[in-house]
């Protein structure tokens, strides 16, 4: 009896081909192990941007794209809780529980979604990079994966402030205080710029950056950058001021890298351009042009995050910002969303004759792909044309679809997908000027000492040369210029403002200046995080 | 040693008696009221020498010894014994038993007498099927199986149903019952055609499902398809059936005047959407199937095909099946093989459920074409149609329907070789190897003029053509030993013990390609070399998958025991290994026990047949429904434009190496009641699912930036109670009368939950994202709709204004604090059913038959999605149409949700009312004829505005702007959403045809 049931199951697996009691399972369709290391050969010459990338770091590099660019994430926290811009309840649509509404009006709280998304997608980035740290890389490459580390580290520290700092691919780390995250990234940089200090004569022959001027992979400049953004809000952070060793390091970029300001004669071809359009500009110039689709290179970027329509996908500017119709304008692949508008407040602080009020918004009446006038059928006005009013008329329930102007810094291009090919600057010389400027400023307590710096900017936008400056006017022409950017919260923060009342937003307290640690990671981590105070 | 005891005994017989003991052969009709019985069994008791009766009832039986008994019996009626005493005639009328206690019911594995079984085990045969259209085999049984819950929201043809046994069994794994067809598992359903179906079995508790192990945690479906019967001449059946099929409830929208007067947008036309997108379907089917057999051999043979229309335009399927079983009998009867084959082709016209939605929401001022548009609009970019260009979420359901296609071809292959040895009285053997084959390609294409995911709008990138193809193949080995004896009159003694290798193939991929020359009126998915998006980098989408080595395997035993014929002991042990966890987690051990008794064999009451209490405890399994959750894996990270080569980065999710089986353990106690007219059925169970998979919310930092991991994350406790009653009220010669009813309820609340309070299933956009309706929380029941409750108070604006719950004066009612401690949140509902009713009758009088089938679910609630989002007057969105319930209200002029839209939607349905005459015609070649006629979904008592009150038992999320929907993870912790994408209701009719040669 035993015999035959045996000799059964014998016949019945060889009759399978498998051993009779083989549960092993090999995923077909999935990589179970790292290639990475197994001599990946890098193909040099690139040309279109982003081609330098070390193989080993793709992925690392990768992991920027991720919440710079596109709806939900870092960008649209930096945006929506500042005075740049609101996503108002335009009836039905974009109510999404008050999220958005409880974001600009800073009542927001630790369930808040995109926080989540932010927390999480910013652990991701660090372990990408851990993950790459623990394989063989050249010390330039490590360099570079410890410096894309401390990028993740400064958006924590300037957002939740008291975070783990996790340095491996697995295992935990205790909460840090926002002293000891601000210490680890600046002994990061320190680190990978092979100096102890930032001083006015450092040497920085130590360091395995390289300097050439890439801005698609990380060098001494974009390491100082960083740097010198950390120092100039070093105050906020920890309550002592480094304004000093910002100017220091602003300075060294200035002098010593490769970078010019984008200004006359820096074009590039319009490709939002419409054929039957004559208003249309062939060309884009200067500032427009620093962050135009074709802006691969530009020599104002010092750190950019490339992206691209097909191969390097994140940016989702073209979605998020227009009205449906905005579509048949530039013959887009998708529909927009209709979600970001710019405050009314915001937008009339411009000269008209700055150049960068142009090159940032849409505004007005629109016309579609031939020139004629862009219409609306499921309009409540019955002309039926799309006109972007700088007015909105309400934040919620009813703010009207086509009120406010809209984000456009970014601009679009004709058949333009849903991914946008527009390289995002994390540091640009414009930017380092503006932080010299203030960080001169802030040390000797002289707003003027600024005025240089600044007047570089405002040349640059065509307008006449500052002759007085105080910190409100500063912060001013630092919003004119860094519009767009993920800059204008941590500004309004450092200058005070950020609590302060305006438009629908009430006036907020200091503690909301520092998110709330996410609820669902609180629940999540067995009690190793603990909630920032005043949630 | 048997024979020789045999021997001696009719050798003494012999000399005692001269009348003796000889063996005989004896012959005789069995019939029942009305005529002969063909394929009845008939048995010398205590061997296994027995045959079945041939067409006209009759049979001849060799070898019969003197003094033994034979047993008559017949499914449906109850079993005589007849002494032989030296007769060679035996003529005996079976009478009908509604109780049949002495039934054999199929198990796992085997079968068993319907009274030995101590399991909650519910078997339906064909005569108490539903009749009427069924495209789906378990539609047979809906409302016939206390417990069981086959819902198909809508009741699209090219959706199978959702079918729970017992509410929820599992959280990460398979919700759906395993099915056994002809005893091989996990076969599809779709590849039985209903009318090939002889009888339907529930396995529902864990004691009965153990045996199955893994995949008996959902309950188990056992299939026994139709089968020719010994020494029968050759049969011809066809049954035909005829249906046409209009759309029933609908909810209530606006009228082109009801529309202007509220501040709609006129665009100069009067049309009725839902009108133009639905359609009064017809639908037939015909079934022939052949049968006949030999002593040695029989065999059946079906051909089924059926063209089905649904109610929404250009959708339907056509499906043909062919079906074979042969059995013959070899070695002197002492194999037995059987070959089972099954296939099947299935043409779909999935169509668009998409119109239907676009169909309540589109402005019923706007024309269908768009030359009729009241301003100057370019109609041949859209096929002629008209579009509201510029707003979200918003086509034209009539063009979506007519320019477009959406298709599908399967074609599935069963086969199944069974042998079953017998090596002696008491021994068997049985090995069975059996395949399923199934391969599809679903095709899509949007040509060049179609706003919807056409991409009309685009001035140069227009058209899509989307190509699916999968290949399912489900192999599995089984072999089984059988022990059968009775040691003596009070001790009965049966064992199994098998092996059971079971592994599972898939791989496929899916291309989608596009830009097609415009203008032309060509169908570019069969001339994709056509396409623009070859020539341009990244427009094309294509993956693929595969998975190999998916596995289950088991070892598996079973004793049954009965002492005194009244004391019934079922055990079972089953242990059990799956690929799908992590190495030192594969392996899991399944065991039942179960024991019963038939109290009136002691009790001895006036007119009981059965008095039956039994109780059963079992443990089963369920895996997740992912292969390789337990691994690690890796992305590839290319290099921008192709530069830079690649890099290995992050996987896309958080493996977990000790994820483990999930398990459930249920206690069951049943009690069996049968009278002559009346029995009974009642089930009391308790069940735990431990260790659940799910997918919970990590610390994002500790875990490389993953926010969730597949884990055994909480504990789910369902307790209920199923009672089923069964009453002749008149039966006699001319007439009779039966009526059943079936109750179910249960209660299922999650005792433990890993994975942290939470809430789930977001309403979407627009405008509703981040707003989910459903609580997820510890210690409390599941599906929980959770939200404000709006005070009957509008303010100035149009908000409706919600109510201080906590009456701690602040109102605090944004979605972001739904799980804060002074959120003004509450419970508007559940999604779950209290109970659930069916309620059959059968009249039958002459040759005159009437069925009628009332269903019903109480005490659940519905989220009203179209209510929620298109029920408010919002002026900026003037383009939608809006929902007019009897609820609606033209002061709440802003979308949020809350109680408001969160609807009773308890119901009672006439389910089910069919006609039937037998016909007498008095003809050679036609030996019976009956014509019937059946409508469906008849007539529904209910409050709820929606088109379908029926529970919805699971959850896809959100879709919107021609997204397309994911399916393949229902969120089952999610029950009472009543989504925009559901199907219309229909009412159907039919005429049954059903003719035997």
């Amino acid at each position: 009896m035993k015999r035959i049931i045996r000799s059964t199951y014998i016949v019945g697996a060889l009759l399978l081909g498998v051993s009779c009691t083989d549960l092993d399972e090999t995923l077909e369709d999935e990589f179970t192990t790292e290639f990475s290391d197994n001599g990946v050969q890098v193909i040099e010459g690139a040309t279109e941007g982003g081609g330098q990338v070390p193989a080993a770091l793709q992925a690392a590099y990768g992991r920027l794209r991720g919440g710079s660019a596109n709806h939900g994430g870092y960008y649209s926290v930096q945006t929506v809780s500042s005075d740049e811009m609101a996503i108002g309840q335009k009836g039905g649509d974009w109510f999404d529980g008050g999220i958005w509404l409880r974001m600009h009006r800073h009542t927001y709280g630790s369930a808040n979604g995109p926080l989540n998304n932010m927390w999480t997608e910013t652990y991701a980035g660090i372990s990408e990079a851990n993950l790459a740290l623990e394989g063989s890389l050249t010390a330039a490459e490590e360099a570079q994966a410890r410096t894309i580390r401390a990028l993740f580290y400064w958006r924590l520290l300037d957002t939740f402030g008291r975070v783990k700092i996790i340095t491996s691919s697995t295992g935990d780390a205790p909460q840090a205080t926002r002293q000891e995250v601000y210490d680890f990234v600046e002994s990061e940089l320190l680190d990978v710029l092979g100096i102890t200090a930032v001083t006015a004569s450092m040497d920085l022959s130590g360091s395995a950056l390289g300097t050439d001027a890439d801005p698609y992979v990380i060098n001494q400049y974009a390491a100082l950058g960083l740097l010198a953004k950390l120092y100039l809000n070093a105050e906020v952070y920890t309550g002592t001021a480094m304004y000093n060793e910002a100017d220091w390091a602003a300075s060294y970029i200035i002098d010593n890298g490769p970078y010019q300001i984008c200004g006359e004669g820096c074009t590039v071809t319009n490709l939002a351009k419409r054929p039957a359009v004559d208003s249309d500009p062939e060309n884009l110039e200067g500032y427009s042009a620093v962050f135009a689709p074709n802006n691969q290179y530009n020599p104002e970027l010092i750190w950019a995050i490339f992206y691209d329509e097909t191969s390097a996908t994140g940016m989702n500017f073209s979605q998020m910002n227009f009205h449906y119709s905005t579509q048949l304008t530039y013959a887009l692949d998708q529909q927009p969303w209709n979600g970001y508008q710019v405050l009314e407040e915001f937008y009339n602080s411009y000269d008209d004759a700055d150049a960068r009020k142009q090159a940032s918004f849409l505004a007005g009446a629109q016309t579609d792909f031939d020139g004629a006038a862009l219409l609306d059928y499921a309009s409540d006005d019955p002309t039926l044309v799309v006109e972007y009013t700088p007015e909105i008329s309400e934040l919620e329930p009813n703010s009207p679809r086509q009120s406010g102007v809209r984000a456009a810094k970014f601009s679009l291009q004709l058949f333009g997908r849903q991914e946008m090919n527009n390289d995002y600057p994390l540091f640009r010389l414009g930017q380092v000027y503006l932080i010299r400027g203030e960080a001169r400023a802030r040390a000797a307590g002289d707003w003027s000492l600024a005025l240089p710096d600044v007047n570089i900017t405002r040349e640059r936008a065509g307008l006449p040369a500052a002759t007085t400056m105080d910190a409100d006017t500063f912060l001013e022409e630092r919003g004119h210029e860094m519009f767009q950017e993920s800059a204008r919260r941590t500004d309004l923060i450092r200058f005070g403002k950020y609590g302060e009342a305006w438009w629908e937003k009430g006036a907020s307290d200091a503690s909301k200046t520092i998110f709330p640690i996410p609820q669902d990671q609180i629940n999540a981590s067995n009690g190793t995080l603990t909630q920032n105070p005043g949630y | 040693m048997k024979i020789t005891l045999l021997k001696s005994l009719f050798l003494l017989g012999a000399f005692i008696c001269f009348s003796g003991l000889q063996a005989q052969t004896v012959s005789g009709t069995v019939s029942d009221a009305s005529g002969p019985l063909p394929g009845a069994s008939v048995l010398v008791k205590g061997t296994t020498n027995g045959t079945q009766t041939d067409f006209d009832g009759n049979y001849t039986l060799n070898n019969v010894a003197d003094g033994a008994t034979l047993v008559f019996s017949y499914i449906g009626y109850s079993t005589k014994e007849i002494a032989v005493n030296g007769q060679s005639s035996i003529n005996v009328t079976l009478s009908e038993d509604a109780q049949a206690l002495d039934e054999v019911v199929i198990v796992g594995y085997g079968t068993q007498v319907r009274k030995e079984i101590t399991t909650a085990v519910t078997s339906v045969s064909t005569e108490d099927f539903n009749q009427g259209v069924i495209n789906e085999p378990t539609q047979l049984l809906q409302g016939k199986v206390a417990g069981l819950n086959i819902v198909n929201k809508g009741g699209n043809p090219n959706d199978a149903p959702v079918i729970r046994l017992r509410g929820i069994s599992t959280v990460g794994g398979n919700a759906e019952p395993l099915v056994v067809i002809d005893g091989v598992l996990g076969q599809s359903l779709q590849n039985v055609d209903p009318s090939d179906i002889e009888n339907i079995t529930v396995l529902k508790d864990g004691s009965a499902a153990a045996i199955y192990g893994t995949r008996g945690s959902a309950g188990v479906i056992l299939v026994t398809t139709k089968s020719g019967g010994a020494n029968q001449p050759f049969k011809i059946n066809y049954n035909g059936q005829f249906s046409t099929q209009f759309a029933a409830n609908q909810i209530e929208l606006m009228d082109r005047e009801e529309f202007l007067a509220a501040g709609g947008t006129d665009l100069g036309s009067d049309t009725d959407w839902r009108d133009e997108v639905t359609r009064n379907a017809v639908t037939q089917v015909h079934n022939i199937a052949a049968t006949g057999g030999s002593e040695d051999a029989n065999y059946r043979v079906s051909l089924n095909f059926r063209d089905t229309e649904g109610i929404l335009k250009n959708s339907g399927f056509q499906q043909f099946n062919a079906r074979t079983k042969l059995t013959g009998k070899i070695l002197n009867d002492k194999l037995r093989v059987t070959f089972n084959s099954a296939l099947t082709n299935r043409e779909s016209d999935f169509g668009f459920n998409e119109a239907l939605r676009y169909a309540v929401v589109y402005n019923p001022t706007a024309p269908v074409f768009g030359a009729d548009a009241p301003f100057a609009f370019n109609s041949p970019q859209f096929g002629g149609y008209f579009e509201t260009l510029g707003l979200f979420d918003s086509f034209n359901p009539v063009s979506i329907l007519e320019q477009n296609k959406n298709t599908g071809v399967t074609n599935t292959l069963n086969y199944t070789l069974d042998f079953k040895y017998t090596i002696s009285d008491a021994l068997t053997a049985t090995l069975t190897a059996g395949e399923q084959k199934a391969k599809g390609t679903n095709r899509q294409y949007y040509p060049t003029t179609s706003f919807f995911r056409g991409n009309a709008v685009s001035p140069f990138r227009k058209g899509r053509a989307d190509f699916t193809t999968f290949e399912n193949n489900n192999r599995s080995l089984e072999f089984y030993v059988d022990f059968n004896k009775q040691f003596s009159e009070k001790f009965k003694l049966g064992v199994t013990g098998g092996y059971s290798f079971q592994e599972f193939d898939s791989n496929g991929y899916y291309l989608q390609i596009g830009d097609f020359p415009p203008g032309v009126d060509f169908d570019f998915s069969n001339a994709i070399e056509v396409s623009q998006d070859l020539l341009e980098a990244g427009r094309i989408q294509a993956n693929s998958y595969r998975n190999d080595d998916d596995r289950i395997i088991a070892f598996f035993a079973r004793a049954n025991a009965t002492f005194d014929d009244a004391i019934y002991l079922n055990a079972s042990l089953r242990r059990e290994g799956s690929s799908r966890f992590g190495a030192d987690e594969q392996w899991g051990l399944f065991p039942s026990i179960a024991v019963g008794a038939d109290l009136n064999k002691y009790l001895e009451l006036d007119n009981v047949n059965l008095l039956k209490a039994r109780v059963g405890y079992g443990v089963t399994g369920a895996t997740p429904r992912n292969v390789g959750l337990s691994q690690t894996t890796f992305s590839v990270a290319n290099g921008p434009n192709g530069f830079g080569s690649a890099a290995t980065g992050l996987g896309t999710r958080a493996p977990n190496p000790g994820l483990k089986w999930e398990e459930k353990r249920e206690l069951n106690f049943g009690i069996e009641f049968a009278m002559d007219r009346m029995s009974a059925t009642l089930d009391l169970y308790n069940r735990d699912v431990v260790d659940f998979i799910t997918e919970v919310n990590i610390d994002a930092a500790a875990n490389q930036g993953f926010s969730t991991q597949f884990q055994n994350g909480g504990e789910l406790n369902t307790k209920g109670i199923e009672l089923s009653l069964n009453y002749d009220v008149i039966k006699n010669d001319d007439m009779s009368y039966n009526s059943g009813l079936i109750f179910s309820t249960y209660k299922s609340t999650l005792e433990e939950n890993t994975g942290g309070t939470r809430t789930i299933a977001n309403l979407g956009a627009p405008g509703q994202n981040d707003t989910n309706v459903i609580l997820v929380k510890e210690g409390e029941e599941v599906g929980q709709i959770w939200g404000p409750r709006f005070s009957g108070e509008v303010d100035a604006n149009g908000s409706p204004i919600l109510v201080d719950l906590n009456g701690d004066g602040e109102l605090v009612t944004a979605q972001g604090d739904a799980l804060a401690e002074n959120a003004d949140f509450e419970v508007l509902g559940k999604g779950l059913p209290d109970f659930t009713l069916g309620w059959t009758n059968q009249f039958q009088m002459g040759n005159w038959d009437v069925n009628m089938f009332w269903r019903g679910a109480f005490g659940h609630s519905l989220v009203n999605a179209f209510r929620a989002f298109y029920e408010p007057r919002i002026g900026s969105q003037s383009s939608y149409n809006f929902v007019n319930t009897d609820l609606a209200r033209d002061d709440i002029r802003t979308a949020q949700f809350s109680s408001y839209y969160v609807e009773k939607a308890s119901f009672f349905r006439l389910d089910n009312l069919s006609i039937g005459y037998n016909l007498d015609l008095g003809l050679d070649y036609i030996k019976g004829a009956r014509i019937s006629i059946a409508g469906q979904n008849l007539w529904t008592i209910t409050n709820y505005t929606g088109t379908d009150p029926e529970a919805s038992l699971q959850d896809f999320g959100p879709v919107d702007n021609g997204a397309v929907l994911d399916t393949s993870t229902p969120q089952v912790l999610a029950p009472g959403v009543d989504r925009r994408y559901n199907y219309f209701t229909s009412t159907t009719f039919t005429l049954g045809l059903n003719i035997n040669f």
